[in-house]
């Protein structure tokens, strides 16, 4: 399962969402591109609010600096993630205020 | 400093097959245990007999026993593994 931790500055994301093997699995697709575009579109908009690290199975989103647009794009992440759990609770959980 | 672009890889959180999250896979060496010097056998005085874990086989005549159960010879001789009572086994150095 994909854990998602989400704190007032920082957001984790973390495991594997076992939904199909390698190659095939959707709900690993749909994090990850979910992740990536706000990630990048943050970092296109205001690339000095926000840090990430990568690593395996694993990244970790800082939030430096409070700036609308960033809000607002980690605000539609966070909406579009639980979404996505609605969908597949077995596969992928967001805990908020962790 | 300006952070990268981070990649697409849309299976980062996928499993890989073969990716074992089990917490075994680990053993310790093999002790070479056992036997060291044959039955019939001519050793020199120092000689290690048996390596064990307890004692699997007892001292007989002229062979010492070790803080960790090793038997060796205490004199130079033959080398003879006999049985100790109905069930146990010892092993002695006769001169030779």
């Amino acid at each position: 399962m994909i854990k998602v931790k989400v704190n007032k500055d920082l957001i984790t994301i973390s495991g594997h969402a076992l939904y199909d093997e390698y190659g095939k699995d959707i709900v690993c697709a749909s994090v990850s591109s979910i992740i990536t575009t706000s990630i990048n579109a943050i970092l296109m908009l205001e690339d000095d609010s926000i840090s990430y690290e990568e690593e395996k199975n694993k990244i970790i989103i800082k939030i430096k600096k409070e700036a609308k647009i960033t809000k607002k794009l980690i605000l539609n992440m966070i909406n579009l993630l639980k979404e996505l759990e609605q969908t597949y609770p077995k596969n992928i959980s967001v805990m908020e205020g962790y | 400093m300006k952070m990268e672009f981070l990649k697409l890889d849309i299976q980062r959180f996928a499993h890989k097959k073969g990716q074992s999250s089990t917490q075994n896979g680990r053993d310790s060496r093999g002790r070479r245990l056992g036997a060291k010097a044959a039955d019939g056998q001519t050793v020199s005085a120092g000689s290690i007999l048996y390596r064990q874990r307890g004692t699997k086989i007892y001292p007989g005549v002229n062979v010492g026993m070790g803080k960790d159960h090793t038997l060796y010879a205490t004199i130079s001789g033959v080398v003879k593994f006999e049985r100790l009572g109905r069930d146990k086994k010892k092993v002695s150095v006769y001169e030779g």
